[in-house]
This record gives C-alpha cells, sequence and structure tokens, in this order.
C-alpha cells in the first residue's frame, strides 16, 4: 500500500509545490515509486518546478473521462521513478470542485500503485483543500518563519483538526449529539470550538468520546519549517510542535527546517528541481534529513494508512 | 478537556520532579518564550483570554516549585495522590549552581519586565508610599510593605532586577551582617525602588540610615 501525504500550507507562498518536487525527487532516488500530484487546481506549477513545459495528459482527462484510471493519467518526469499527475490542463472552472468529484479524486488516488504519492494542495482552508489533506491519515504541512504564516498555520490546523473532529462524527452518527450539544450552547454566537464538541461528547457518552480521541490522536500532522534564515529562534520548529501536541489531541512531528537560498529560484528558471541541481547545499541537505525522517520510521505502512470512508 | 489542563506543575514547566531551582527557572523561560504576549507562536494559535489563562498557570507552576515551602507543600500532595514516589521528597535541598546573571537576555525577558511593571504602574498604593517615604528612616519592613501591597514576589524582583535573593532578603528583613557592601547595597536598593516606582534618592538615603554606623564603616 501506498503512503500518501498530502502538503498543505496555509498561506500560499511558504514552498509547499517546491517541497513536493524536491521530497519527491529525494526519495525517488532512493528507488522508492512516487508520484506527485497536483491538487492546487487552478493554481497549478508542480510541472513547472519538475521541468515541464505542458504535459500531454492529466487530471483533466480523468475528470472528462477520457481516462478512466488516475493511473493512465500519469506523467514521467526528467527523474527516473518520479511521476506527476498535472492539474494544468483542467478547465478554467475546475478550482470549484463538486464534492462527488472530490469524492473520486479521493478514492482514485488511494488507489494509485506507487510507493509514496505526495498531494500538493492549494493554499488557504477552503474545503478542497481540507478535504484533499484528510485524504491520507497523516499530513505534511509547510510554513516559513513569517508571522503570518504561522498564524495562518494555526488557523489551517485548527481548520483540519474541527473538520477531522466533525468527519469522525458523521461516520459514527454522533451528529445528533453535537447537535443537541450546540443547542445548549449558553452563547449561541461563539464559533464551535474542537475542544468543545470532545469535552461535551465526553461528558454525555464517555465511550464515543474516547473513540474520537483515539480517532484524532491516529492523525499525524508532521511540520516543516521553510525558507528559515539565522536570525530567527532556532527552536521555533520544535515549539510549535510542542504548543501543538500538548493542546490538539492529535500527533504533531516537527521534521526539520529548510534553509532559505536564493538559488531554489535559479532551478525553477533552469527547469531542473533543486536537489538535483545543487545536490550539496544546506538547503538540500536539510531536505535530505527530512526525507531520512519521514521515510525512516520502520512502522508498517499499513498502520499508517486509512481509507478516506471506511 | 484541553491536555494542557490535566498536567501538573512539573508537566507544565516541562521538568523532572527533582528540577533545580536553575532548571526550573530556564523551563519557565523557556514557556515564556512559546506563551508571552511578544511570542508569535501564542499569538496565533490562542486567543487573548486563552493565552492570559496559560500564562497564569505557568506563574502559578514556578512561583510554587520555586518557593521551597510551597514546593514542599505540593510535592507531598503529589505523593498523596500516588502521582509521585515519597523519595522526592528527601530529595530536595541539593545544591547545584545557579547561574545569577544571564549575559545575553533572551526576548522573552522584556515581556517579563513590561508584566511586572504593567501591575505596579496599575496598582494604586499613593497611600502606603507616601506614608513610607515622608520617613526619616525606612527598614526594610517598609519596603516589604510596599512590595508586597502591590503584589510582586521576591522571585520577581530578581527577575527583573537581578538582585540576588538572598540579598533581598537581608534588605528586607534588616539582617545587616548580610547585607553587600555599601556600592553594591546603593545599587541595589536603587534597582529596586525603580522598579517600585518610587523615590530612589529618598529610598536609598532613608534605608541607609536605617543601617547602624558600625556596619556601613565596616564595609
Amino acid at each position: 500500500m501506498s503512503r500518501i501525504y498530502p502538503i498543505g500550507g496555509g498561506k500560499g507562498g511558504t514552498g509547499k509545490t517546491v517541497i513536493a518536487a524536491n521530497l519527491g525527487a529525494l526519495i525517488a532516488k532512493q528507488g522508492k515509486s512516487v508520484v506527485l500530484v497536483d491538487l492546487d487546481l487552478g493554481g497549478s506549477n508542480l510541472h513547472t518546478c519538475l521541468g515541464m513545459r505542458n504535459p500531454r495528459i492529466g487530471l483533466n482527462e480523468f475528470l472528462n473521462k477520457t481516462c478512466k484510471k488516475l493511473d493512465q493519467t500519469v506523467v514521467s518526469t526528467a527523474i527516473s521513478n518520479l511521476f506527476l499527475v498535472s492539474s494544468v490542463n483542467c478547465s478554467l472552472e475546475v478550482a470549484n470542485l463538486f464534492f462527488a468529484q472530490k469524492q473520486k479524486i479521493i478514492r482514485a488516488i488511494q488507489r494509485l500503485p506507487y510507493d509514496y504519492i505526495f498531494l500538493d494542495l492549494a493554499a488557504g482552508t477552503n474545503f478542497n483543500t481540507i478535504d484533499f489533506f484528510l485524504a491520507s491519515n497523516e499530513g505534511l504541512f509547510v510554513f516559513t518563519p513569517e508571522p503570518t504564516s504561522i498564524e495562518n498555520a494555526a488557523r489551517f490546523i485548527r481548520t483540519v483538526y474541527l473538520r477531522k473532529v466533525k468527519q469522525v462524527l458523521k461516520q459514527r452518527a454522533f451528529l445528533e449529539i453535537v447537535r443537541e450539544i450546540i443547542a445548549n450552547m449558553k452563547d449561541r454566537n461563539a464559533n464551535v470550538k474542537s475542544s468543545d464538541i470532545i469535552e461535551a461528547l465526553t461528558e454525555k457518552d464517555p465511550a464515543k468520546g474516547k473513540l474520537l480521541l483515539e480517532r484524532l490522536s491516529a492523525f499525524r500532522f508532521k511540520l516543516i519549517l521553510n525558507q528559515f534564515e539565522k536570525k530567527i529562534d532556532e527552536n521555533l520548529g520544535e515549539k510549535i510542535e510542542k504548543v501543538c501536541n500538548r493542546h490538539f489531541h492529535s500527533d504533531f512531528q516537527f521534521l526539520g527546517k529548510v534553509s532559505y537560498d536564493e538559488k531554489v529560484h535559479d532551478s525553477v528558471l533552469s527547469s531542473r528541481t533543486y536537489v538535483t541541481k545543487y545536490p550539496y547545499t544546506v538547503t538540500a541537505l536539510n531536505l535530505q534529513n527530512i526525507v531520512d525522517k519521514l521515510i525512516g520510521k520502520d512502522q508498517p505502512v499499513s498502520d499508517r494508512y486509512q481509507r478516506y470512508h471506511e | 478537556m484541553n491536555k494542557f489542563e490535566e498536567l501538573n506543575l512539573y508537566e507544565i514547566l516541562g521538568i523532572p520532579l527533582n528540577a533545580s531551582y536553575f532548571e526550573i527557572r530556564q523551563a519557565y523561560k523557556e514557556e515564556l518564550s512559546i506563551y508571552d504576549e511578544d511570542s508569535v507562536i501564542s499569538y496565533s494559535f490562542f486567543s487573548d483570554d486563552e493565552r492570559a489563562e496559560i500564562l497564569k498557570k505557568i506563574e502559578e507552576a514556578f512561583l510554587t516549585l520555586m518557593d521551597e515551602i510551597k514546593r514542599g507543600e505540593y510535592d507531598r500532595a503529589l505523593v498523596d495522590a500516588g502521582i509521585a514516589d515519597v523519595s522526592i521528597l528527601s530529595k530536595k535541598g541539593q545544591k547545584k549552581p545557579i547561574p545569577l546573571f544571564q549575559m545575553g537576555r533572551p526576548a522573552e525577558y522584556n515581556a517579563l519586565v513590561k508584566r511586572v511593571k504593567k501591575r505596579v504602574e496599575e496598582k494604586d498604593v499613593t497611600a502606603i508610599s507616601t506614608e513610607i517615604l515622608s520617613k526619616e528612616v525606612i527598614s526594610g519592613n517598609d519596603l516589604k510593605r510596599l512590595r508586597e501591597s502591590i503584589g510582586i514576589t521576591l522571585e520577581e524582583v530578581f527577575e527583573v532586577a537581578r538582585i540576588r535573593k538572598s540579598f533581598l532578603k537581608a534588605i528586607e528583613e534588616d539582617q545587616f551582617e548580610e547585607l553587600p557592601p555599601m556600592v553594591y547595597l546603593k545599587s541595589f536598593l536603587k534597582s529596586y525602588a525603580e522598579l517600585l516606582q518610587v523615590d530612589v534618592q529618598k529610598i536609598v538615603e532613608g534605608y541607609i540610615k536605617n543601617v547602624p554606623i558600625d556596619q556601613e564603616f565596616g564595609r
């Protein structure tokens, strides 16, 4: 079974796409098959980071049923073992997917026969992004040291978390209970917080509360601090990991920081992935360390993988 | 039901049960760098109310564990609740080096200073301070009364003014033989008075009159 890593980041421009391309390239180099799926619909440029001008086939062919299987829309890249499903040819309205289409894509992705599948997602916290992020039981999260990026990171994590809570509740028909909880809330205008739901559910039905917590703690966020510069608190990533683990029930792991390098820009211009063009820079080393942490774990794959719909 | 709310004081600071005072202090600073008012992390993750609540807990943990007596009581409660082993009660009192001054003050230090200053400014203690400042001779007890009426602990005076706690105690309890040499004493009194935002000159002069002549010349 494949390991699926959606790559999200609350803010735009944090480097999700570049990270996706380079992590993919590094893992492919180790002989594993990797496919990158560009799900930044309406804003795709993963192909550019891989040095491809215009892939002849992509997600659009799957959506308009030219290709029956998503696997048929996969194209190879300049790097062996590294493949791409592009969304650059998609129609202009594709950014707003119907729920059924989204489900179809998620199910098709889960069937792709590759060792590693990376999903490059759009910025923001719209439903597309969040639902694709929850297609797997673990996700990569890319943020930069900018205060605005950290603020959006927090928002993204909270949104994913809340959606996860709701997802579990929906599957388990707990919704009735939750509706009751919300109806009984003192302050009707307050936003519903994940902790309120968890607390109220646990109080009302401890067994169900426990189940919810179990499902939440099975979800793993992996954090990457991108565009790191020396002047910044060097423990920023570890601190965020600590805060998240303390205040959410899911599992957070800080994978490491990636130093800022202006040559990333050059590498995109020259149509080559950064790690192939500059394999010995600090930044490339940072990326390699992240890959080691990501795939080095000996946990059985089946453990980490869970279907979107059980 | 948040995990954070279930943590005990040691867990809040992330330290072992037999942590030294130095470790407690370091851990406190580390926590402040995450949760304090000018931290980008806590700004993003928590509302102001949530953050204030968390900070209050961290401060409570710090002030309890830094106080030998309170810590002893707390440890006993932990043992009684079956959370800690009896052995932690006897391990206390081990001396470890405590660095008094840190050269590069971390950013969170400023936030701490700001918080203490804010408290001093908000508390109206004009009555008691005029009473004390009108005195010819100011005793250590006067200073202590003033500090306590503002609601600042010795620990906080140490954190902000960087005056060793044993000296602060000696000053407040009029233990003249324990006082530092005059030149230091004056400077400590000055920082102390500045922290409490009262007339520096009057405090220094008033207190020195309180110190017996032979002590003064002996130094």
